[in-house]
Formats: structure tokens, sequence, C-alpha cells
């Protein structure tokens, strides 16, 4: 083979090893759960009905367009927020809305942002949609996100979780009914701030939320302790495989403690590698989403106990009746209980459906107008949509991982704490700083 | 540098090599016999380590559970790689190189959805057999036992592809398949089952390796992208087809990373890369020769 051909070759060759990454799948739309039985779900809250007649209606039934992962390690999010999200509507079009229904359609991003971009394109001008809604990929949301505003169709992020899609990039069109690496990170620092470490380590994966978090965690440690410091930083690719190296090695360096920057399939990993090598009975560390079901669950009986973590959603907590009904109800329709996406689809479906009873219109512009301060009912209680920033004010719950004898086969999260979200949001004005107004 | 932080991390890193290895010799045999390169590869490796989670937690209750699985799993993606061959591939061995890395890709997207089907969306784990458990102390330094079988096992998977290749004669044929399949045709050699078996050992090997991974990550999908692209690249630097130039790129690939960590561990990532580049600098057809 000559010297040009093997040059072609290698040139197609890593062309291709890129495209795989992120090219389109020959897929169809996700494969569609069990149907919910309609007496199986009971309506987990009493949304409050308007006492005036309803004398509106709307003209046609709302449409919605929903783009996210259903390829790949995030589908398993992407499938939950999915089947959060139809279990809500299942309610909502027993009564209607103003008359009418919540359509929808879905397309999947591959977790890809220049696809997600362009199916979000797609749904705007071919299937004409009111609202669009997704992803769980950071960078994706912020790329939709822009098209949004210049489309002026509102765009509602529910997993992704970068403060910037609704701090220093927000404006008018983008909602975010997900928790953000702001509250994240602010939660977690106030609970190690407490803690005597002072040498602490960085790791985790190189992208968007990776950084976010592990910025927001540490800038917030740094202010509310300022004698804390960072003895080094690790930084592997997402879907890196076997992380022994990198945690043997930060492990050598002996830090006081180690805060890692993770999310979904890497967030397993750490888990796995941090108790196989032993790292999580020498040193301790908090991982923003560690006690979140979906990392737990895979690793059984074998996952690390001790391991701090901060978390949105927990379907064991608050071991409230609006809670356990959801709960339940999620559990009945798909087989296995709801994840903090499924929880955020659902109550941004309730958003959804309240705000257009309240604009009594399909416009754009006034679905906006009466999105801006609305309160919905979720499982966890009342939830508002902040005007200022259009981020919905969500609680946190931080806690420890722990076996459980109510659970025996997997850990839960124990000596769980509420966080109210107001208190570890950024202020009107640091948002107002942000955007530059 | 501390020395026992040293060694602990280059045996870490060599153990990586070995999975590294077994997976891109695989690569490396199909692309030096069939002269496809198999995109697919690291969508069979994903196979591989689904397969060995399922047969691992169906015998979770036999302590022999974990090595059934290690049997087994590479068995299954062996036999999914002869249905390929000899249902597509078999029939496209004429087409230019571009056909074939299309038809591979599209493969490889195809299996990646079957997997979604098959075994649904959540991340999975298992963990190592008790017996490779815990941690092995050397001295003052310690790694996880786990680790410390992959070190013996990659030498002797290492020595059985040498003697598989040049003692038995179907490796020989193989051997010189690739060097002139015409001539070997000629000789009244039936090529088209050599060019199946060069394949489903190929496929074997990328199934060896998804469940030597299984113990040692979570598996999800899209664990194939990674693995396809270090493979690639550890092909291309030892010398594409030459076995023994997987081995050597896969020790600068897992031994560059895991000392690169300890010198600077936030750039870590770049160093194996930096490694490539270098390797193809120096040397642009790679380092050994290569059946090209």
């Amino acid at each position: 083979m000559n010297k040009k051909a093997f040059a072609t070759m290698t040139f197609v060759l890593v062309t291709f090893a890129l495209l795989a990454a992120c090219a389109p799948a020959p897929t169809a739309t996700p494969v569609p759960p069990t149907a919910v039985p309609p007496t199986a779900a009971p309506k987990p809250t009493e949304v409050p009905k308007p006492t005036a007649a309803p004398a509106a209606k709307l003209e046609r039934n709302i449409k919605v367009g929903i783009v996210d992962t259903y390829t790949g390690g995030p589908a398993v999010y992407g499938n939950d927020a999915l089947n959060g999200w139809k279990l809500a509507l299942n309610e909502i079009n027993k009564s209607g809305v103003l008359g009418a229904k919540i359509d929808f359609v879905t397309r999947d991003d591959k977790y890809a942002p220049d696809t997600a971009l362009s199916m979000a394109k797609e749904l705007v001008l071919q299937e004409k949609v009111d609202v669009l809604v997704g992803t769980i990929n950071s960078a994706a949301s912020l790329a939709i996100s822009a098209y949004a505003k210049e489309q002026k169709t509102p765009f509602i992020v529910w997993i992704a979780k970068s403060e910037n899609i609704t701090g220093k990039s927000g404006h008018r069109y983008v909602f975010s009914t997900s928790e953000n690496t702001a509250m994240a990170g602010k939660a977690g620092a106030q609970a190690l701030a407490k803690k005597p470490y002072v040498k602490y380590w960085i790791a985790g994966e190189d992208y968007e939320y990776g950084h976010a978090i592990a910025d927001s965690a540490w800038n917030n440690l740094k202010q509310l302790k300022p004698d804390v410091q960072k003895a080094g930083e690790t930084w592997w690719k997402t879907g890196e495989p076997d992380l022994t190296s990198y945690l043997n090695a930060i492990m050598t360096a002996k830090p006081d403690a180690v805060i890692f920057a993770t999310g979904g399939a890497g967030m397993t990993n750490v888990l796995k590698t941090a108790k196989t090598i032993g790292l999580s009975d020498k040193i301790p560390v908090w991982v923003h989403t560690a006690i979140d079901h979906a990392v737990l669950k895979p690793l059984g009986a074998n996952a690390p106990a001790g391991v701090m973590g901060t978390m949105d959603y927990l379907f064991y907590y608050p071991d409230t009746p609006t809670n356990q009904a959801f709960a339940k109800a999620f559990q009945d329709a798909y087989g296995t209980p709801p994840g903090f996406a499924a929880f955020h689809a659902w109550t941004t479906a309730n958003l959804i459906a309240e705000a257009f009873k309240k604009a009594e219109s399909l416009d754009k512009e006034k679905f906006i107008d009466a999105m801006e301060g609305l309160k919905a009912q979720t499982p966890i209680g009342e939830v508002e949509m902040r005007a200022c920033d259009h981020q919905a004010v969500l609680p946190m719950f931080m806690g420890v991982t722990k076996k459980d004898a109510k659970y025996p086969d997997f850990l839960i999260a124990g000596d769980l704490v509420k966080v109210e979200g107001k208190d570890v949001m950024p202020s009107c004005d640091d948002i107002k700083k942000a955007r530059g107004q | 540098m501390d020395p026992a932080a040293l060694s602990s991390q280059i045996l870490i890193g060599l153990s990586r090599a070995m999975i590294l290895f077994i997976v891109s010799a695989g690569l490396s045999f199909v692309l030096g016999v069939l002269r496809v390169p198999n995109i697919a590869h690291g969508s069979l490796y994903m196979i591989g380590a689904f397969a060995a989670f399922t047969v691992a937690t169906l015998l979770q209750r036999n302590p022999a559970g974990f090595w059934i699985a290690l049997v087994v799993a590479p068995l299954v993606v062996a036999a999914v790689g002869l249905v390929i061959e000899r249902v597509l591939l078999a029939h496209l061995y004429q087409r230019e190189h571009l056909m074939l890395i299309l038809f591979t890709f599209a493969v490889g997207l195809v299996l990646n959805d079957l997997v979604k089907i098959v075994w649904g969306a959540d991340y999975r784990s298992i963990m190592p057999p008790p017996l490779l458990s815990g941690a092995v102390s050397l001295g003052d330094i310690s790694i996880p036992r786990y680790n410390f079988f992959l070190l013996i096992l990659g030498p002797i998977v290492a020595v059985a592809m040498w003697l598989f290749v040049n003692k038995t004669k179907i490796g020989k044929i193989s051997r010189a398949a690739a060097v002139d399949r015409e001539m070997v045709g000629v000789l009244g050699i039936n090529v088209s089952w050599v060019f199946a078996a060069a394949f489903v050992i190929g496929c074997f090997l990328a199934g060896l390796g998804g469940a030597l991974v299984a113990p040692m990550t979570s598996i999800s999908l899209g664990m194939d992208h990674t693995i396809i692209i270090e493979s690639f690249l550890i092909v291309t630097i030892g010398g594409l087809g030459n076995i023994w130039g997987a081995l050597i790129g896969a020790l600068i690939f897992g031994l560059t990373q895991s000392v690169g960590l300890l010198v600077l561990p936030q750039f870590a990532v770049v160093f194996p890369y930096a490694a490539v580049v270098i390797v193809l600098w120096l040397r642009p057809r790679g380092l050994l020769r290569s059946v090209w």
C-alpha cells in the first residue's frame, strides 16, 4: 500500500472514529415503555382549581417537542425523564388543559450538541411545536437555547445542570426545571466547610458539567472557608473505562478529601474504583449525585458506604404521602423507582399545563409571561419558577451513602438534610451581573 | 517522586495496557489478514462486557461464575462475529476500503442499538470474583488483585496468539493470505473460511477484552467509543496488522497515561496521544513492520 493511500486511510479512520462519537445512528423513537394502566396513577398532588369559570378554550392541542438523549450511556436519564413526562401527561390529559390536550414528539440527539440543534430546528420549523423541552447534555442545551432565543420559542431545560443555562447565557426564552451546578456546588461547599479537611484534590471528567460543578464547589468552599488548599487536580476524558490509575495517583498524593466532578456512568465508575482500591475507606469523598439511585443501583451492595453526596430528588426522601404516591405510581407503570430526571420531567409537564391555563392562549409570549413566577405542586412540595432568571427554585438533599435494612439490594443515602433552594441559588443581582446587564 | 507510588502506577498502567493489547490485537489481526478496518470492534467489545454481566449475574451463587463468564462472553461475541462475517462481510471483500469502513461503521451502529434493545439503557456492574478481590502487597506497594491477574493474563494471551499465528496451520495460512490472498487461493486453500476464522478470532479477542474490563468499570452503552479510538491508535503506532506492534502500542499507551498522572495530573489525558503523535512523526508507518 503506498504512502498516499495510507495517509488517506488514516484520515478516514480518524474521521470515522470521531464520527462514531457523535454521528446519527439509525434509530427510531425510543422504545415505548409499557402503558400506564389508567387507574394505577393516582394524582399525587392537588392542583388548585381556578375559581372563576374558565371561559377560554384553546383552539387546538398543545404541541411539545422533546430533544433528549436516548442512545449511549446518558439514555438511562433520557428514558427516565420521558417516563416521568408520560406519567404526568397521562393525568393532565385526562382533565385536559382548557379543553385541549398536550401532545408531544421526541427526537434523539445522540448526546451531540450539533445533532440536538438540528433536531430542535426540525421541531420548530417542521413540527411547529409550541414549546421545546430537553436535554441532558449541557452543551446541547446551550446550543438549543441560543436557537430558541432567535426563534422566540420557549425552551425548558429539564436535566442539564450547567449554571450558564439560566445564568450567564440565560434569556427570556429559556427556562430550567433542573437544579444547576451553582446550586449543587454551593450546597456541597456548605457541607464540606463544616468538616476539618484542608488539603483537597479535585478530579473529574473533562467536559462542561465536570468543570462547572468542580468550579462551583471549589469557589463556594474557598469563600466559606478561606484556609482550604487545592492539592491538585486530575481530569480524565468522558467515558474513560478504567479509573484505577487515576484514583491510585490521587491516593498516593494523600489529600485530606477529594471532590469528584463526574456524572452518569462515570459516577458509577468512580464509586466502584474508589471502593476497589480502598480510596473511599481512607479519604473522605464528596460528589454531587453520588447518592443518585441510577448511580448506586448498578453497584448493588458493593457500592462504597460513607461517600458524601448531594441530590435534588430521592424517591424515598422526604417520606411524605405525595412523594410516596408519585414513587409508587412510577414504579407500577415502569417497574423501577423514579430518578431525578423523572421528577424534573413530571414537574415540567405540570408547569407547562399550568402556564397554558394561566395564559389562556397558545401565544408563546403569553406562555412565557405566565411561566414567570408560576408555582406548581410537585411530589416534594411547591416549586416556583423564579421570574428573574427562569430557574426553578428547587430544594437540595445532602446525605451519605449507607446500607439500609429496608433496601437490601442497594445502598441509599442516610443522614439526609434538606437545603432550601433559595439558600443556595445565586441572587437575582448576581444573575444580572453574570448576564452583563 | 515516591518510588512506591511510581511502581504502583507503573504496575497499574501495565495492567491497563493488557486489556488494550487484547482488544487491539483482535483489531490488528483482522486488519492484517482481512484488510478490513473493523469499526464495529468497539461494539463487539461492549457486547462482551454485557454478556459477561449477564452470565456472571445468572451464576451469582456459583463461585466459578466469573470464570465461566470469561469464557462464555467471548464465545458469544465470536458467534456474533461469525454471523456478521458469513452473512454480510464475506460478500464485500472485493470492495474498496472506504466501502468496508462504511460497512463496519454501520454494523457498529446496528450492534449498539441491539445492545440497547437486549440489555436496556441502565448502567450495569459486576465485581471481581472473591479470589481476585482486595489488594496484593508487594513490599510497600499494593495494587488491586484483579490488576495483578491482568498482568499475568496479558502475556499468556500474547504467547497464545504468537503460537497460533506461527505454529498452527491455519495461522500460517492466515499469514500467507495476508500477504497474497490470490496465491493462497490458487494453492487450493478455501480462503473464504480462513477469513471467517480470522474474523471470528478477532471478535473473540474483542469479547475477551470486554469481559475482562467488566469488573473494573460500569458497563454502559457508549463504552465502545473510547476503546475503538484507542485501539485504532495503538494498532497504527504499532504497525498495521502486527500483533507485537499492538503489544508495544498498548504498553506505550498504558504507561504514558499512568506515569503521566504522577507528573502532571491535570493534563494526563494528553500524554498517550502526545506519544502517538511523536511515534508517528518519527516512524510514520508504525514502530514495527506493517503487513500492509
